[in-house]
Protein backbone atom coordinates (compact mmCIF):
# COMPACT_ATOMS: atom_id res chain seq x y z
CA UNK A 1 0.00 0.00 0.00
CA UNK A 2 1.41 3.56 -1.34
CA UNK A 3 0.96 6.36 1.35
CA UNK A 4 0.23 8.51 -1.35
CA UNK A 5 -1.72 11.87 -1.14
CA UNK A 6 -5.10 10.31 -1.58
CA UNK A 7 -4.19 7.67 1.28
CA UNK A 8 -2.86 10.46 3.48
CA UNK A 9 -5.70 12.69 2.51
CA UNK A 10 -8.22 9.80 3.80
CA UNK A 11 -6.59 9.02 6.51
CA UNK A 12 -6.55 12.73 8.29
CA UNK A 13 -10.32 12.87 6.93
CA UNK A 14 -10.79 10.05 9.10
CA UNK A 15 -9.10 10.68 12.16
CA UNK A 16 -9.94 14.52 12.37
CA UNK A 17 -13.74 13.38 11.65
CA UNK A 18 -13.88 10.24 14.14
CA UNK A 19 -12.60 13.02 16.89
CA UNK A 20 -15.31 15.11 16.21
CA UNK A 21 -18.00 12.83 15.66
CA UNK A 22 -17.69 12.21 19.77
CA UNK A 23 -18.40 15.69 20.74
CA UNK A 24 -21.77 16.49 18.76
CA UNK A 25 -22.93 12.72 19.33
CA UNK A 26 -22.65 13.41 23.24
CA UNK A 27 -23.45 17.04 23.02
CA UNK A 28 -26.68 16.14 20.94
CA UNK A 29 -27.99 13.92 23.68
CA UNK A 30 -26.67 15.88 26.49
CA UNK A 31 -28.59 18.73 25.30
CA UNK A 32 -31.84 16.84 25.29
CA UNK A 33 -31.02 15.70 28.71
CA UNK A 34 -30.33 19.25 30.30
CA UNK A 35 -33.63 19.86 28.99
CA UNK A 36 -35.29 17.41 30.48
CA UNK A 37 -33.54 17.71 33.70
CA UNK A 38 -34.52 21.87 33.60
CA UNK A 39 -38.22 21.06 32.91
CA UNK A 40 -38.42 18.68 35.80
CA UNK A 41 -36.96 20.75 37.87
CA UNK A 42 -39.85 23.61 36.84
CA UNK A 43 -42.01 21.24 36.93
CA UNK A 44 -41.28 20.28 40.82
CA UNK A 45 -38.55 22.71 42.16
CA UNK A 46 -36.70 19.54 43.53
CA UNK A 47 -33.58 20.59 44.15
CA UNK A 48 -31.50 17.57 42.84
CA UNK A 49 -32.76 18.23 39.30
CA UNK A 50 -30.79 21.59 39.43
CA UNK A 51 -27.94 20.26 40.71
CA UNK A 52 -27.85 17.97 38.36
CA UNK A 53 -28.75 20.38 35.50
CA UNK A 54 -25.44 22.79 36.89
CA UNK A 55 -23.38 19.93 37.08
CA UNK A 56 -23.78 18.68 33.32
CA UNK A 57 -24.33 21.63 32.08
CA UNK A 58 -20.17 22.25 32.30
CA UNK A 59 -19.88 19.63 30.46
CA UNK A 60 -22.02 20.50 27.82
CA UNK A 61 -20.24 23.91 27.46
CA UNK A 62 -17.04 22.22 27.06
CA UNK A 63 -17.91 19.01 24.91
CA UNK A 64 -20.08 21.91 22.40
CA UNK A 65 -16.54 23.65 22.37
CA UNK A 66 -14.40 21.38 21.37
CA UNK A 67 -16.40 19.82 19.21
CA UNK A 68 -16.93 23.52 17.34
CA UNK A 69 -13.28 23.31 17.18
CA UNK A 70 -12.78 20.05 15.92
CA UNK A 71 -15.58 20.58 13.65
CA UNK A 72 -14.20 23.79 11.56
CA UNK A 73 -11.09 21.20 10.70
CA UNK A 74 -13.19 19.05 8.75
CA UNK A 75 -14.99 22.06 6.83
CA UNK A 76 -11.40 23.59 6.11
CA UNK A 77 -10.06 20.05 5.08
CA UNK A 78 -12.80 19.91 1.87
CA UNK A 79 -11.14 23.01 0.31
CA UNK A 80 -7.18 21.72 1.42
CA UNK A 81 -7.38 18.12 0.70
CA UNK A 82 -10.46 17.46 -1.09
CA UNK A 83 -10.91 20.60 -4.03
CA UNK A 84 -11.90 18.82 -6.53
CA UNK A 85 -14.78 17.43 -4.46
CA UNK A 86 -15.64 20.67 -3.59
CA UNK A 87 -15.54 22.06 -7.40
CA UNK A 88 -17.99 19.04 -8.56
CA UNK A 89 -20.27 18.88 -5.53
CA UNK A 90 -20.07 21.72 -3.68
CA UNK A 91 -23.47 23.20 -5.50
CA UNK A 92 -25.19 20.56 -4.06
CA UNK A 93 -23.96 19.73 -0.34
CA UNK A 94 -22.63 23.30 -0.01
CA UNK A 95 -25.83 24.86 0.11
CA UNK A 96 -27.12 21.94 2.95
CA UNK A 97 -23.47 22.46 5.18
CA UNK A 98 -24.47 26.52 4.96
CA UNK A 99 -28.07 25.66 6.35
CA UNK A 100 -26.20 23.98 9.11
CA UNK A 101 -24.51 26.47 10.25
CA UNK A 102 -27.22 29.22 9.22
CA UNK A 103 -30.19 27.46 11.02
CA UNK A 104 -28.76 25.52 13.65
CA UNK A 105 -25.15 26.11 14.85
CA UNK A 106 -26.45 29.93 15.11
CA UNK A 107 -28.95 29.09 17.04
CA UNK A 108 -27.10 26.71 19.64
CA UNK A 109 -24.52 29.30 19.71
CA UNK A 110 -26.69 32.23 20.12
CA UNK A 111 -28.16 30.58 23.00
CA UNK A 112 -25.95 28.95 24.71
CA UNK A 113 -25.35 32.85 26.42
CA UNK A 114 -28.30 32.96 27.69
CA UNK A 115 -28.18 28.89 29.13
CA UNK A 116 -24.63 29.81 30.49
CA UNK A 117 -24.62 33.38 32.15
CA UNK A 118 -29.03 34.09 32.43
CA UNK A 119 -30.54 32.32 34.28
CA UNK A 120 -30.68 35.32 37.22
CA UNK A 121 -31.31 37.59 34.33
CA UNK A 122 -33.78 36.08 32.73
CA UNK A 123 -35.67 33.67 35.13
CA UNK A 124 -36.39 30.28 35.07
CA UNK A 125 -39.01 30.34 32.18
CA UNK A 126 -36.97 32.17 29.54
CA UNK A 127 -33.80 30.15 30.64
CA UNK A 128 -36.01 27.03 30.14
CA UNK A 129 -36.69 28.27 26.31
CA UNK A 130 -32.92 28.75 25.85
CA UNK A 131 -32.12 25.30 26.84
CA UNK A 132 -34.86 23.92 24.55
CA UNK A 133 -33.92 25.68 22.13
CA UNK A 134 -30.41 24.86 22.38
CA UNK A 135 -31.46 21.47 21.86
CA UNK A 136 -33.56 21.54 19.24
CA UNK A 137 -30.73 23.29 17.77
CA UNK A 138 -28.19 19.96 18.05
CA UNK A 139 -31.08 18.45 16.08
CA UNK A 140 -31.74 20.54 13.18
CA UNK A 141 -27.77 20.36 13.15
CA UNK A 142 -27.84 16.64 12.54
CA UNK A 143 -30.82 16.92 10.68
CA UNK A 144 -28.39 19.21 7.89
CA UNK A 145 -24.99 16.91 8.24
CA UNK A 146 -27.03 13.74 8.05
CA UNK A 147 -28.79 15.38 4.90
CA UNK A 148 -25.72 15.95 3.43
CA UNK A 149 -23.89 12.48 3.98
CA UNK A 150 -27.13 10.72 2.91
CA UNK A 151 -26.97 12.45 -0.53
CA UNK A 152 -23.52 11.43 -0.58
CA UNK A 153 -24.55 7.57 0.06
CA UNK A 154 -27.73 7.71 -2.44
CA UNK A 155 -27.35 10.69 -4.50
CA UNK A 156 -31.11 12.27 -6.18
CA UNK A 157 -32.42 15.64 -7.59
CA UNK A 158 -29.01 16.29 -9.03
CA UNK A 159 -27.63 16.98 -12.61
CA UNK A 160 -24.33 17.28 -14.01
CA UNK A 161 -23.54 20.46 -15.70
CA UNK A 162 -21.04 20.47 -18.92
CA UNK A 163 -18.34 21.77 -17.25
CA UNK A 164 -18.61 18.54 -14.88
CA UNK A 165 -20.31 20.23 -11.69
CA UNK A 166 -23.58 18.89 -10.14
CA UNK A 167 -26.24 20.85 -9.89
CA UNK A 168 -29.25 20.60 -7.92
CA UNK A 169 -32.84 20.05 -9.99
CA UNK A 170 -35.12 19.34 -7.07
CA UNK A 171 -33.86 20.36 -3.88
CA UNK A 172 -36.24 18.45 -1.97
CA UNK A 173 -34.94 15.00 -3.53
CA UNK A 174 -31.44 16.36 -2.25
CA UNK A 175 -32.34 16.86 1.23
CA UNK A 176 -34.87 14.55 2.05
CA UNK A 177 -32.40 11.26 -0.03
CA UNK A 178 -34.18 7.88 0.18
CA UNK A 179 -31.85 6.77 3.21
CA UNK A 180 -32.00 9.62 4.78
CA UNK A 181 -34.89 9.41 7.60
CA UNK A 182 -33.63 6.06 8.79
CA UNK A 183 -29.93 7.40 8.68
CA UNK A 184 -31.38 10.58 10.76
CA UNK A 185 -33.15 8.37 13.61
CA UNK A 186 -30.44 5.96 13.53
CA UNK A 187 -28.13 8.48 14.37
CA UNK A 188 -30.09 10.93 16.78
CA UNK A 189 -30.78 7.58 18.33
CA UNK A 190 -26.86 6.33 18.69
CA UNK A 191 -26.38 10.27 20.03
CA UNK A 192 -29.25 9.76 22.57
CA UNK A 193 -27.34 6.05 23.47
CA UNK A 194 -24.17 8.00 24.25
CA UNK A 195 -25.60 10.16 26.22
CA UNK A 196 -27.16 7.94 28.36
CA UNK A 197 -24.39 5.60 28.84
CA UNK A 198 -22.23 8.47 29.45
CA UNK A 199 -24.34 10.32 31.96
CA UNK A 200 -25.23 6.13 33.17
CA UNK A 201 -21.28 5.76 33.92
CA UNK A 202 -20.56 8.68 35.73
CA UNK A 203 -23.65 8.32 38.02
CA UNK A 204 -22.35 4.74 38.57
CA UNK A 205 -19.16 5.62 39.32
CA UNK A 206 -20.20 8.46 42.23
CA UNK A 207 -22.22 6.16 43.34
CA UNK A 208 -19.86 3.03 43.58
CA UNK A 209 -17.96 5.66 45.83
CA UNK A 210 -21.11 7.69 47.80
CA UNK A 211 -24.04 5.21 47.47
CA UNK A 212 -26.40 7.55 49.12
CA UNK A 213 -25.23 10.39 46.97
CA UNK A 214 -29.25 11.54 45.80
CA UNK A 215 -28.46 12.81 42.21
CA UNK A 216 -26.24 10.55 41.02
CA UNK A 217 -28.91 7.40 42.09
CA UNK A 218 -31.53 9.86 40.44
CA UNK A 219 -29.59 10.49 37.05
CA UNK A 220 -28.36 6.66 36.93
CA UNK A 221 -31.96 5.26 37.17
CA UNK A 222 -32.91 8.36 34.55
CA UNK A 223 -29.99 7.13 32.23
CA UNK A 224 -30.87 3.43 32.58
CA UNK A 225 -33.84 4.02 31.69
CA UNK A 226 -33.37 5.64 28.35
CA UNK A 227 -31.09 3.41 27.37
CA UNK A 228 -33.47 0.21 28.42
CA UNK A 229 -35.99 1.92 25.97
CA UNK A 230 -33.62 3.40 23.13
CA UNK A 231 -31.30 0.25 22.56
CA UNK A 232 -33.75 -2.07 21.74
CA UNK A 233 -35.26 0.72 19.55
CA UNK A 234 -31.99 1.21 17.77
CA UNK A 235 -31.74 -2.38 16.72
CA UNK A 236 -35.01 -1.70 14.89
CA UNK A 237 -33.79 1.71 12.73
CA UNK A 238 -30.31 -0.30 12.36
CA UNK A 239 -32.27 -2.97 10.77
CA UNK A 240 -34.84 -1.29 8.44
CA UNK A 241 -31.47 0.99 7.26
CA UNK A 242 -29.65 -1.97 6.81
CA UNK A 243 -32.36 -3.19 4.47
CA UNK A 244 -32.23 0.44 2.94
CA UNK A 245 -28.25 -0.90 2.34
CA UNK A 246 -29.04 -3.78 0.37
CA UNK A 247 -31.25 -2.06 -2.07
CA UNK A 248 -28.96 0.97 -2.62
CA UNK A 249 -25.84 0.03 -1.91
CA UNK A 250 -25.73 -4.05 -2.67
CA UNK A 251 -21.57 -4.04 -2.51
CA UNK A 252 -21.30 -2.19 0.77
CA UNK A 253 -24.13 -5.05 1.60
CA UNK A 254 -21.88 -7.65 0.60
CA UNK A 255 -18.92 -6.48 2.53
CA UNK A 256 -20.47 -5.98 5.31
CA UNK A 257 -21.31 -9.53 5.43
CA UNK A 258 -18.83 -10.94 3.89
CA UNK A 259 -20.62 -12.70 1.23
CA UNK A 260 -18.28 -13.34 -1.54
CA UNK A 261 -20.74 -15.80 -3.94
CA UNK A 262 -24.19 -14.29 -5.03
CA UNK A 263 -27.00 -16.77 -3.87
CA UNK A 264 -29.67 -17.94 -1.84
CA UNK A 265 -29.49 -18.59 1.50
CA UNK A 266 -26.49 -16.57 2.23
CA UNK A 267 -24.86 -17.99 5.66
CA UNK A 268 -24.48 -15.51 8.70
CA UNK A 269 -21.07 -15.11 9.51
CA UNK A 270 -20.50 -14.04 13.37
CA UNK A 271 -16.82 -13.98 12.71
CA UNK A 272 -14.58 -14.28 9.96
CA UNK A 273 -11.34 -12.79 7.78
CA UNK A 274 -12.17 -11.29 4.28
CA UNK A 275 -9.18 -11.99 2.17
CA UNK A 276 -9.61 -9.42 -0.82
CA UNK A 277 -7.33 -10.80 -2.82
CA UNK A 278 -7.91 -14.26 -2.97
CA UNK A 279 -11.88 -13.13 -3.42
CA UNK A 280 -13.06 -15.71 0.18
CA UNK A 281 -12.97 -16.03 3.87
CA UNK A 282 -9.79 -17.70 5.03
CA UNK A 283 -11.78 -18.91 8.07
CA UNK A 284 -15.29 -18.07 8.78
CA UNK A 285 -17.44 -19.09 11.89
CA UNK A 286 -21.21 -18.88 10.79
CA UNK A 287 -24.56 -19.73 10.98
CA UNK A 288 -25.96 -21.60 7.84
CA UNK A 289 -28.68 -20.18 6.22
CA UNK A 290 -30.00 -17.27 7.88
CA UNK A 291 -27.47 -14.38 6.15
CA UNK A 292 -30.46 -13.90 3.66
CA UNK A 293 -33.30 -13.72 6.06
CA UNK A 294 -31.67 -11.22 8.60
CA UNK A 295 -30.38 -9.02 5.42
CA UNK A 296 -33.60 -9.35 3.17
CA UNK A 297 -36.13 -10.47 5.86
CA UNK A 298 -36.42 -13.92 4.13
CA UNK A 299 -34.02 -16.70 3.21
CA UNK A 300 -34.93 -17.32 -0.09
CA UNK A 301 -33.91 -14.38 -0.83
CA UNK A 302 -30.91 -14.17 -3.69
CA UNK A 303 -27.85 -11.75 -1.98
CA UNK A 304 -25.37 -10.59 -3.99
CA UNK A 305 -21.87 -11.54 -3.42
CA UNK A 306 -18.53 -9.28 -3.80
CA UNK A 307 -17.96 -11.44 -7.26
CA UNK A 308 -20.99 -9.55 -8.77
CA UNK A 309 -19.09 -6.20 -8.99
CA UNK A 310 -15.78 -5.72 -10.54
CA UNK A 311 -12.42 -5.43 -8.61
CA UNK A 312 -12.30 -1.92 -8.17
CA UNK A 313 -15.66 -1.07 -7.20
CA UNK A 314 -15.30 -3.28 -4.11
CA UNK A 315 -15.10 -1.43 -0.73
CA UNK A 316 -12.38 -2.82 1.52
CA UNK A 317 -13.99 -6.08 3.29
CA UNK A 318 -12.76 -6.92 6.57
CA UNK A 319 -12.61 -3.36 8.45
CA UNK A 320 -16.61 -3.09 7.48
CA UNK A 321 -17.05 -6.41 8.08
CA UNK A 322 -15.09 -5.93 11.95
CA UNK A 323 -16.26 -2.32 11.88
CA UNK A 324 -19.83 -3.44 11.95
CA UNK A 325 -19.64 -6.14 14.30
CA UNK A 326 -17.99 -4.02 16.68
CA UNK A 327 -21.28 -1.90 16.35
CA UNK A 328 -23.89 -4.64 16.41
CA UNK A 329 -21.72 -6.56 19.12
CA UNK A 330 -21.75 -3.13 21.60
CA UNK A 331 -25.50 -2.56 20.50
CA UNK A 332 -26.36 -6.21 22.29
CA UNK A 333 -24.67 -4.99 25.00
CA UNK A 334 -26.64 -2.07 25.67
CA UNK A 335 -29.47 -4.04 25.26
CA UNK A 336 -28.50 -6.62 28.08
CA UNK A 337 -27.53 -3.57 30.19
CA UNK A 338 -30.83 -2.08 29.83
CA UNK A 339 -32.60 -4.82 30.07
CA UNK A 340 -30.77 -5.63 33.55
CA UNK A 341 -31.41 -2.09 34.71
CA UNK A 342 -34.86 -2.04 33.79
CA UNK A 343 -35.15 -5.69 35.78
CA UNK A 344 -33.29 -4.11 38.50
CA UNK A 345 -35.69 -0.97 38.69
CA UNK A 346 -38.63 -3.01 38.76
CA UNK A 347 -37.48 -4.76 41.64
CA UNK A 348 -35.59 -2.63 43.42
CA UNK A 349 -38.92 -0.70 44.43
CA UNK A 350 -37.63 -1.37 47.97
CA UNK A 351 -34.52 0.43 49.23
CA UNK A 352 -31.19 -1.80 48.91
CA UNK A 353 -32.68 -3.20 45.48
CA UNK A 354 -32.45 -1.08 43.12
CA UNK A 355 -29.74 -0.55 40.39
CA UNK A 356 -27.83 1.63 42.69
CA UNK A 357 -27.48 -1.03 45.41
CA UNK A 358 -26.02 -3.68 42.93
CA UNK A 359 -22.39 -3.01 42.62
CA UNK A 360 -21.78 -5.95 39.31
CA UNK A 361 -24.81 -3.33 37.60
CA UNK A 362 -22.74 -0.10 38.61
CA UNK A 363 -19.37 -1.49 37.34
CA UNK A 364 -20.85 -2.79 33.98
CA UNK A 365 -22.38 0.47 33.50
CA UNK A 366 -18.97 2.20 34.28
CA UNK A 367 -17.74 -0.21 31.68
CA UNK A 368 -19.87 0.47 29.33
CA UNK A 369 -19.87 4.06 29.62
CA UNK A 370 -17.62 4.52 26.20
CA UNK A 371 -19.33 2.38 24.36
CA UNK A 372 -21.47 4.51 22.76
CA UNK A 373 -18.74 6.95 21.27
CA UNK A 374 -17.02 3.10 20.10
CA UNK A 375 -20.24 2.52 18.17
CA UNK A 376 -20.76 6.26 16.78
CA UNK A 377 -16.69 5.48 15.21
CA UNK A 378 -17.72 1.84 14.26
CA UNK A 379 -20.66 2.82 12.72
CA UNK A 380 -19.47 5.71 10.76
CA UNK A 381 -16.25 3.13 9.38
CA UNK A 382 -19.14 0.81 7.99
CA UNK A 383 -21.16 3.90 6.41
CA UNK A 384 -17.94 5.53 4.79
CA UNK A 385 -15.88 3.01 4.26
CA UNK A 386 -18.35 1.06 3.25
CA UNK A 387 -19.21 3.34 0.86
CA UNK A 388 -15.43 3.33 -1.34
CA UNK A 389 -14.19 3.39 -4.19
CA UNK A 390 -16.79 6.07 -3.94
CA UNK A 391 -17.10 9.46 -2.21
CA UNK A 392 -20.66 10.40 -3.72
CA UNK A 393 -22.08 7.03 -4.48
CA UNK A 394 -22.39 6.12 -8.13
CA UNK A 395 -20.83 9.48 -9.38
CA UNK A 396 -17.63 10.44 -8.04
CA UNK A 397 -14.61 8.57 -7.28
CA UNK A 398 -12.91 9.01 -3.92
CA UNK A 399 -9.68 8.82 -6.32
CA UNK A 400 -10.69 11.62 -8.28
CA UNK A 401 -11.64 14.16 -5.61
CA UNK A 402 -8.55 14.77 -3.84
CA UNK A 403 -6.76 18.17 -3.88
CA UNK A 404 -3.50 18.22 -6.32
CA UNK A 405 -1.14 18.68 -3.84
CA UNK A 406 1.91 16.39 -2.76
CA UNK A 407 2.31 13.69 -0.55
CA UNK A 408 4.62 15.44 1.61
CA UNK A 409 2.27 18.55 2.28
CA UNK A 410 -0.34 16.22 3.42
CA UNK A 411 2.24 13.98 5.34
CA UNK A 412 3.13 17.13 7.35
CA UNK A 413 -0.37 18.56 7.77
CA UNK A 414 -1.48 14.82 9.09
CA UNK A 415 1.42 15.17 11.94
CA UNK A 416 0.64 18.15 12.75
CA UNK A 417 -2.57 17.27 13.43
CA UNK A 418 -1.68 14.11 15.63
CA UNK A 419 0.42 15.91 17.74
CA UNK A 420 -1.87 18.87 18.01
CA UNK A 421 -5.52 16.78 18.62
CA UNK A 422 -3.25 14.67 20.94
CA UNK A 423 -2.29 17.77 23.22
CA UNK A 424 -5.85 19.55 22.73
CA UNK A 425 -8.35 16.99 23.35
CA UNK A 426 -6.26 14.74 25.67
CA UNK A 427 -6.13 18.27 28.38
CA UNK A 428 -9.99 18.42 27.29
CA UNK A 429 -10.81 15.31 27.43
CA UNK A 430 -8.74 14.60 31.16
CA UNK A 431 -10.47 17.54 32.10
CA UNK A 432 -14.35 16.84 31.61
CA UNK A 433 -13.49 13.15 33.10
CA UNK A 434 -12.05 14.92 36.17
CA UNK A 435 -15.34 16.89 36.62
CA UNK A 436 -17.03 14.13 36.02
CA UNK A 437 -15.11 11.83 38.49
CA UNK A 438 -15.70 14.71 41.09
CA UNK A 439 -19.52 14.62 40.81
CA UNK A 440 -22.09 16.77 40.93
CA UNK A 441 -21.91 17.93 44.30
CA UNK A 442 -19.28 20.69 45.41
CA UNK A 443 -16.37 18.88 47.58
CA UNK A 444 -17.76 18.18 51.00
CA UNK A 445 -21.26 19.15 49.92
CA UNK A 446 -23.79 17.70 52.42
CA UNK A 447 -26.42 15.98 50.13
CA UNK A 448 -29.28 17.76 49.00
CA UNK A 449 -31.48 15.35 49.35
CA UNK A 450 -31.69 12.92 52.58
CA UNK A 451 -32.22 8.96 51.74
CA UNK A 452 -35.69 8.02 51.60
CA UNK A 453 -36.07 5.50 55.29
CA UNK A 454 -37.87 1.92 55.26
CA UNK A 455 -40.72 2.09 57.25
CA UNK A 456 -40.59 -0.09 60.66
CA UNK A 457 -40.34 -3.97 59.96
CA UNK A 458 -43.91 -5.77 60.97
CA UNK A 459 -45.77 -2.81 59.42
CA UNK A 460 -47.88 -4.01 56.40
CA UNK A 461 -45.78 -1.82 53.73
CA UNK A 462 -42.50 -2.20 55.99
CA UNK A 463 -40.57 -2.64 52.36
CA UNK A 464 -41.86 0.28 50.79
CA UNK A 465 -40.56 3.84 51.26
CA UNK A 466 -41.59 6.23 53.97
CA UNK A 467 -42.55 9.53 52.09
CA UNK A 468 -43.52 11.08 55.91
CA UNK A 469 -39.85 10.34 57.28
CA UNK A 470 -38.18 11.36 53.57
CA UNK A 471 -40.15 14.90 54.43
CA UNK A 472 -38.80 14.65 58.55
CA UNK A 473 -35.31 13.94 57.27
CA UNK A 474 -35.14 17.06 54.71
CA UNK A 475 -37.42 19.50 57.39
CA UNK A 476 -34.04 18.81 59.84
CA UNK B 1 -15.91 34.44 43.02
CA UNK B 2 -19.08 34.68 41.18
CA UNK B 3 -19.65 30.95 39.93
CA UNK B 4 -19.14 31.42 36.17
CA UNK B 5 -22.43 29.45 34.99
CA UNK B 6 -25.40 31.63 36.46
CA UNK B 7 -27.38 29.23 39.06
CA UNK B 8 -31.46 30.15 39.03
CA UNK B 9 -32.69 32.58 41.61
CA UNK B 10 -32.64 31.71 45.03
CA UNK B 11 -36.21 30.56 45.67
CA UNK B 12 -38.56 33.91 46.84
CA UNK B 13 -35.91 36.02 45.62
CA UNK B 14 -37.97 38.66 43.81
CA UNK B 15 -37.47 38.80 39.59
CA UNK B 16 -36.79 41.51 37.52
CA UNK B 17 -39.85 42.80 35.66
CA UNK B 18 -40.50 41.41 32.59
CA UNK B 19 -39.11 44.04 29.91
CA UNK B 20 -35.40 43.48 31.78
CA UNK B 21 -35.44 40.16 31.40
CA UNK B 22 -36.58 40.12 27.86
CA UNK B 23 -33.85 42.29 26.90
CA UNK B 24 -31.21 40.37 28.64
CA UNK B 25 -32.49 37.35 26.62
CA UNK B 26 -32.26 38.79 23.74
CA UNK B 27 -29.25 40.60 24.80
CA UNK B 28 -27.53 37.51 25.62
CA UNK B 29 -28.47 35.41 22.42
CA UNK B 30 -27.70 38.49 20.22
CA UNK B 31 -24.08 38.61 21.54
CA UNK B 32 -23.81 34.81 21.26
CA UNK B 33 -24.37 35.37 17.24
CA UNK B 34 -21.87 38.21 17.18
CA UNK B 35 -19.44 36.03 18.98
CA UNK B 36 -19.42 33.65 16.10
CA UNK B 37 -20.19 35.94 13.36
CA UNK B 38 -16.53 37.61 14.58
CA UNK B 39 -14.87 34.58 14.67
CA UNK B 40 -16.36 33.66 11.47
CA UNK B 41 -15.19 36.65 9.82
CA UNK B 42 -11.66 36.63 11.69
CA UNK B 43 -11.24 33.23 9.78
CA UNK B 44 -12.23 33.94 6.49
CA UNK B 45 -9.73 37.23 7.23
CA UNK B 46 -7.26 35.16 8.02
CA UNK B 47 -7.44 32.48 4.65
CA UNK B 48 -7.49 34.95 2.35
Amino acid sequence: MDLDALLLSRLQFAFTIAFHIIFPSFTIGLASFLAVLEGLWLATRREAFKTLYLFWVKIFALSFGMGVVSGVVMSYQLGTNWSVFSTIVSPVIGPLLAFEVLTAFFLEASFLGVMLFGWRKVGPRLHFTATVTVAVGTLISAFWIISANSWMQHPAGFGRMPDGTLRALDWMSVIFSPTFPERFAHMVLAAYLTTALVVGAASAWRLLRQPQETESRLALRMAVGMFAIVAPLQLVVGDLSGKEVLQVQPAKLAAIEAFWETRTEQPFHIAAWPDRAAEKNQWEISIPKIGSWITAGESAAEIKGLKAFAPEDRPPVALVFWAFRVMVGLGLAMIALGAWGAWLILRGRRPGRGPEAVRPFLWACVAMGPAGFVAVIAGWIVAEVGRQPYVVYGVLRTADAVSPVGAGSVSASLLAFLVVYAVVFSVGALYILRLIAAGPLPPGAADTEPPIKPRPPGYALGAAPDPAAHEEEARR
Amino acid sequence: MPAIIEPPPEPGATQPPLWKRLAWFFGLAAAGTLATAAVAYALKALLK
